[in-house]
C-alpha cells in the first residue's frame, strides 16, 4: 500500500526538475494529444462526408406506358398508382395525388428522372372504355391530347450497404419545420447554441454516473449522430469523453443544417425484416406511407418519440407505448410553443394511424432481384452497388409478377388438396419473359414468393425431360428435302447401343409402340421412340451441339437419352432457349435490366436490346406450328380449360422419370413462359407436365391476357392443301385436305383428285380403342379466311 | 509560471486549426463507366411519313424523340426511345428498321444487319420498308468490307424500291380513277 505522501512527494520532485525538462514534457504532451485529435477529426469527417453518399442502389420495375388504345381498366391503373404511392385526394393538382371521375381518373404526376432523361410532373386526366384506355389529356384552360404518358416505375428493391441500411435521403429544406421543433424540443433543446456538447447535460450525467445511480445520456444532436456513425452500444466515459471531442470536432467543421440535415438522414427508425430504416424521410413512407412534407402533427410525433427507442417504441410491434411516447411528445410539442393547447387537445385523441403491411425485407420480388443482382455483379464493384446510389431501371412488370405467382401458388394448393397429397410439399418455378425482346417480366422462384432464399428459377437445374424434343424437331425440319411436317417417323421398339452408356430402350408414355407416324404427331403426343430415332438418324452430337447457339452453356453428357431432356436445366435457361423458338430463329439474351442511372441522374450504362439470327426464319415457322399442335390436339389439349382456341399458343410438356419433374413450356404472341413442378427432395411428385406445369401456365396466362401467336410466314413457306396419310396433295378448292405450312418444294408433288378424305378413315378408328396417331384435321370450308382461321374453326 | 506556458497553448492551438483545415479528407466519390458511346455525324432518317410507319401516335411521338436525338447525335437515346416504341408495338418492321438505322450509325455493323433482318422477317410484303432494309444492310456490309455482299443487297434494295413505286403509282392511279 502507497503512503498517502507519495503523490506530493512525486509532485514536489516533478516541479524540482528544471523548467525547460517541464516545457519539453507539456510539448510532447500537447503534441500528444493534438496528433490524437487530429485522428479523431480525419475520422469523424470521414464518417461524415462518407455517409452523405452511402446510398442504396434503388431498382425498379418497368414503367407503365400509357396511352389511347393500351388494354387496360381503370381498376389496373389505380393499381399501379398504388405501386408508386399515389394518394387520393379531392383535389389532385399536388403530385402523385388522383381523384376518380365518372370514367377515368385525374391525377398529377411526380417529377421523375428516367434512364432517358427527366420527365417533369404533369397535370392529366384519362378516360377508359370497353378495357381500353379512350382519351389521355394534359388538364389545362383547355384540355389537350397527350400521346403517351410514362408513369414512374414502381421500386421493387435496394441494394443496400452495410447492415442493410436503408434511407430516403432528403434535404433540410423538404422536411416539414414542426418536425425540426419538436426533434429540438424533445432532444437538445439547445441545439442552435451550444458547441457540440451541452456541458450542464454532460455535468448532470457524469454526477449520476459517477454517484453510481445511473449510466445516462445527457447527449446533444451532434453526439447522437457521432454515435449512430460508429454504432457501438459500449457506455464507457472514454468513449463519452471520445464521443464529446468529435462532437465538438464536427461543429468547428460544418454548420448546424449540415448537421442536422445528416442526423435526419441517419438515425436509425426501426427494422423491416432484414432492412434497417435510416432517417426521418424513409421512416415516414415506411411508417405512414408519403412522403414527409405530408405528415400531420401527431404522426411527426410519433417519429420523433421513436428517436429515444426505435425498436421500444416501434408503432407496429408496441402499438400502446408507441401512443404514450408520442402523447409525450406532443406534451413538449405544446410546452415549447410547436402546436397551440388547441390543436393539442384534438391531436392527441387521434390514433397512431400507421399504415398497415407485411414487411418487404430487401423486397417483395427477391427471385428477380437476386437475378438483377448476379447481371450487376458483372460490371460493377459489390461497394459500389451499396453505396453510390445507382438507379437501376429493370424490366419486371408488377402486374404479370402478380398473376404468376398467384398462379403457382393456387393452383399447387389446389393440386396438393385434389390429389391428396401432403400440404406444402409440391414446389415450383415460373419465368415470364417478352416474345420480341427478351426482357424477363416475372420470375417467381418458389410457392412462398416473398421467401428470399433458394430460387428455383435461377438455381434449380432439374431434367428437362420432352423440353428438349424441339431441337431435334428443328434439325430435321432445317433438311426440307427429307423431312416436313408430314414425314412419316418410325415409332418402332429401339434398343440403342453407345459406348460409355448401358443399352437404351426408350419407352413411350403410354408404354406402346405406334409404328409409323407422322412428324408433326411424334411431337404433338411426345413419343419417345420416333423422336430417339429420328435424333439418332440426325446424329446425337449435331443436336446436343446446337445448344449453345440457342444460348444454353450447360453440355449434356454426349448420350441419345440426353435428346430426350436427360439432362438438368434451370427454369430462366429453358426460358433462353424457347425464346429462340418464339422469335422466329433470333436469338435475344434474356434481360433483367434496362438502364442504370447515377443517383444524380447521369446515364451510366444501357443494357441494349442484341439480337442473333441462329436458325433459319422457315423451319422455326414449321416447328412453331408444331408446338401449336401439341397444345391444339397433343399433350397439352387440355389447355383449352384454360385459353382460347384462338390464342394458337405453342408449347411443349415436359415429364421425367418416375413423374419427378412436371414442365411446361410455351409461348403466346407477345410471352415465352416456362414453369417447373417438383419437390426439393427430388421424390415423385405422381404429375405429368399436363397435369401439373401445364395448368400453372394455364392459369397464368389466362389472367395475363397475352396476345395470340400469328407468326409471319416467311417467303420461303407455302400452305399446300395435302392428305397427310396418302402424301399427296390436292387442288386448292378441295375441301378433303389439310391445308399446312412447307417449305417451297418440300410438300408432295403427286397430286390426287379431290375426293374423300384418309381423315374420315381416321375417325373410325378413333373410336376402335387404341390412340390414333393421325388426329381427324380440320376441312378446308372457305377461301375466304386465312388457313389459320380454317385449321382452328 | 501561468504566462511561461501561455505560448505552449497558443501553439497548440494553432496546431490543431492548422491540422484541421489542412487535411481536407477525401469522400468516396463514386466510379462512373463512360459511356462508349461517341458522336457521329450524319443522322439518318428515312423520309417515309410517320403516318405509314404506325397509327398509333404514341409511337409516332417516341419515333419524334428517336429522330430528335438521332440527329443530335444522341445514339443510345434513340435506341432506347425506339425499344420503348417495340414495346408498344413488338411486331412494327418500320421501328426494327430505325433501329437498324441507329446500330448503323453507332458502328454495330452485324448488329444493324440482324436487326434489318428482323425487319424483314415482320415485313410481308411491304416492298418499301423491305428496300430500306436491305439499303441498311448494304451499307453495313460496306462498312464490314463485304463489297460483293454489298452489292447484291444494294440491287436488292433497288429493285424492291421499283417495285414500291410501281405499286404506290398505281395506288394512286386507281385513287385518281376512284370517283
Amino acid at each position: 500500500m502507497k503512503s498517502p505522501f507519495s503523490i506530493s512527494n512525486r509532485l514536489s520532485f516533478n516541479f524540482r526538475l528544471s523548467g525547460k525538462t517541464v516545457r519539453l514534457a507539456a510539448l510532447l504532451l500537447l503534441l500528444g494529444l493534438s496528433v490524437y485529435i487530429l485522428y479523431l477529426d480525419v475520422t469523424i469527417r470521414e464518417a461524415f462526408d462518407g455517409r452523405k453518399f452511402a446510398l442504396p442502389a434503388r431498382v425498379y420495375g418497368r414503367a407503365l406506358e400509357v396511352y389511347p388504345g393500351l388494354k387496360l381498366t381503370r381498376e389496373q391503373f389505380v393499381g399501379e398508382f398504388k405501386s408508386i404511392g399515389y394518394h387520393e385526394s379531392p383535389q389532385p393538382d399536388e403530385a402523385a395525388t388522383y381523384k376518380l371521375t365518372l370514367d377515368g381518373v385525374e391525377f398529377t404526376t411526380r417529377d421523375f428522372v428516367f434512364g432517358d432523361g427527366p420527365q417533369p410532373m404533369q397535370h392529366l386526366s384519362i378516360a377508359f372504355a370497353d378495357g381500353k384506355v379512350s382519351s389521355l389529356q394534359v388538364r389545362g384552360r383547355d384540355d389537350v391530347d397527350l400521346p403517351l404518358l410514362r408513369l414512374e416505375p414502381p421500386l421493387i428493391g435496394g441494394i443496400y450497404p452495410g447492415h442493410n441500411e436503408d434511407r430516403e435521403l432528403v434535404r433540410i429544406d423538404q422536411v416539414p419545420k414542426p418536425l425540426i421543433d419538436a426533434l429540438i424540443a424533445t432532444e437538445d433543446r439547445k441545439f442552435y447554441t451550444h458547441w457540440g456538447i451541452d456541458p450542464r447535460g454532460i455535468a448532470r450525467a457524469l454526477y449520476k454516473t459517477v454517484t453510481g445511480q445511473r449510466i445516462e445520456g445527457g447527449s446533444t444532436l451532434t453526439q447522437q449522430l457521432v454515435k449512430n456513425f460508429f454504432l457501438t452500444s459500449e457506455r464507457t466515459l472514454t468513449r463519452k469523453g471520445t464521443e464529446a471531442l468529435m462532437a465538438l470536432l464536427l461543429e468547428m467543421h460544418y454548420s448546424k443544417d449540415e448537421i442536422l440535415e445528416t442526423y435526419l438522414n441517419e438515425i436509425f427508425l426501426g427494422q423491416d425484416a432484414s432492412r434497417a430504416i435510416h432517417g426521418f424521410g424513409l421512416a415516414s413512407y415506411f411508417y405512414f406511407d408519403r412522403p414527409l412534407e405530408r405528415l400531420e402533427p401527431q404522426q411527426i410525433a410519433t417519429l420523433v418519440g421513436m428517436v429515444k427507442g426505435p425498436t421500444a417504441y416501434d408503432p407496429r410491434k408496441h402499438p400502446e407505448l408507441a401512443l404514450n411516447r408520442r402523447n409525450v411528445v406532443l406534451q413538449i410539442m405544446v410546452s415549447q410553443n410547436v402546436i397551440t393547447q388547441g390543436q393539442f387537445v384534438s391531436i392527441r385523441q387521434k390514433p397512431l394511424g400507421v399504415v398497415e403491411r407485411a414487411p418487404a425485407g430487401t423486397s417483395p420480388y427477391p427471385a428477380f432481384l437476386q437475378f438483377v443482382h448476379r447481371q450487376l455483379e458483372r460490371d460493377y464493384r459489390e461497394e459500389d452497388l451499396r453505396s453510390e446510389g445507382l438507379r437501376i431501371f429493370t424490366t419486371l412488370d408488377p402486374l404479370v409478377q402478380y398473376q404468376a405467382e398467384k398462379a403457382l401458388a393456387s393452383r399447387l394448393a389446389g393440386i396438393e388438396k385434389t390429389r391428396k397429397l401432403a400440404a406444402n410439399t409440391l414446389e415450383g418455378a415460373v419465368v415470364v419473359s417478352s416474345t420480341q425482346n427478351g426482357e424477363i417480366k416475372a420470375m417467381v422462384g418458389g410457392r412462398d414468393a416473398r421467401y428470399a432464399g433458394y430460387n428455383r428459377a435461377i438455381d434449380a437445374r432439374r431434367p428437362i425431360g420432352s423440353l428438349a424434343k424441339p431441337i431435334v424437331y428443328l434439325t430435321a425440319l432445317e433438311d426440307p428435302q427429307r423431312y416436313t411436317l408430314i414425314t412419316p417417323l418410325d415409332d418402332s421398339p429401339l434398343v440403342w447401343s453407345q459406348p460409355g452408356t448401358t443399352d437404351w430402350k426408350p419407352q413411350n408414355y403410354d408404354h406402346q409402340f405406334h409404328e409409323t407416324v407422322q412428324l408433326r404427331t411424334a411431337l404433338a403426343h411426345s413419343y419417345n421412340v420416333s423422336t430417339a430415332r429420328l435424333g439418332i438418324a440426325l446424329g446425337v452430337e449435331r443436336i446436343l451441339g446446337k445448344l449453345p447457339m440457342f444460348g444454353i452453356d450447360q453440355q449434356p453428357p454426349p448420350f441419345a437419352s440426353s435428346m430426350l431432356g436427360a439432362f438438368g436445366l434451370s427454369p430462366v435457361e429453358v426460358a433462353q432457349l424457347y425464346q429462340t423458338f418464339a422469335d422466329g430463329g433470333f436469338r435475344t439474351p434474356l434481360r433483367g435490366i434496362r438502364a442504370i442511372v447515377t443517383a444524380q441522374g447521369k446515364p451510366l450504362q444501357r443494357y441494349p436490346l442484341n439480337v442473333e439470327p441462329v436458325a433459319p426464319p422457315a423451319p422455326v415457322y414449321l416447328l412453331t406450328a408444331a408446338l401449336q399442335g401439341v397444345v391444339r390436339e397433343g399433350t397439352a389439349q387440355s389447355m383449352n380449360n384454360w385459353l382460347p382456341a384462338e390464342m394458337n399458343a405453342a408449347g411443349k410438356t415436359g415429364t421425367t422419370d418416375d413423374l419427378r419433374d412436371s414442365w411446361f413450356a410455351g409461348y403466346t404472341g407477345d410471352s415465352v413462359a416456362v414453369v417447373w413442378v417438383g419437390r426439393d427432395d427430388n421424390k415423385p411428385i405422381g404429375l405429368t407436365g399436363a397435369s401439373g406445369a401445364m395448368t400453372i401456365w394455364g392459369e397464368m396466362m389466362k389472367n395475363i391476357q397475352p396476345e395470340p401467336l400469328e407468326p409471319v410466314m416467311p417467303e420461303e413457306i407455302e400452305m399446300v392443301n395435302v392428305d397427310p396419310a396418302k402424301g399427296v396433295r390436292y387442288d386448292e378448292e378441295c375441301k378433303s385436305g389439310v391445308l399446312l405450312p412447307f417449305i417451297k418444294g418440300s410438300a408432295p408433288a403427286e397430286t390426287s383428285p379431290c375426293g374423300a378424305s384418309s381423315a374420315d378413315e381416321l375417325k373410325t378408328n378413333d373410336n376402335g380403342g387404341a390412340k390414333a396417331d393421325i388426329r381427324p384435321e380440320i376441312k378446308q370450308d372457305s377461301g375466304q379466311k386465312s388457313w389459320l382461321q380454317r385449321l382452328f374453326e | 509560471m501561468k504566462n511561461r506556458f501561455a505560448w505552449l497553448f497558443v501553439l497548440a492551438w494553432l496546431l490543431l486549426l492548422a491540422g484541421c483545415a489542412g487535411i481536407a479528407t477525401q469522400p468516396t466519390t463514386p466510379t462512373i463507366l463512360s459511356e462508349t458511346e461517341q458522336p457521329e455525324k450524319g443522322a439518318i432518317i428515312a423520309p417515309v411519313p410517320k403516318a405509314i410507319m404506325s397509327d398509333n401516335r404514341a409511337v409516332i411521338a417516341l419515333l419524334d424523340r428517336a429522330q430528335t436525338d438521332n440527329e443530335s447525335g444522341q445514339r443510345e437515346a434513340a435506341g432506347a426511345s425506339l425499344e420503348r416504341a417495340l414495346r408498344i408495338e413488338p411486331r412494327n418492321p418500320w421501328l426494327w428498321l430505325e433501329l437498324a438505322r441507329v446500330r448503323l450509325d453507332q458502328g454495330l455493323y452485324a448488329q444493324a444487319i440482324t436487326l434489318a433482318r428482323k425487319s424483314n422477317s415482320f415485313a410481308g410484303h411491304q416492298s418499301r420498308v423491305q428496300s430500306e432494309n436491305w439499303q441498311v444492310i448494304g451499307n453495313a456490309r460496306v462498312a464490314q468490307g463485304d463489297t460483293a455482299g454489298a452489292e447484291q443487297a444494294f440491287k436488292l434494295a433497288a429493285e424492291l424500291a421499283q417495285q414500291a413505286k410501281t405499286k404506290a403509282e398505281s395506288d394512286r392511279d386507281s385513287g385518281f380513277n376512284s370517283p
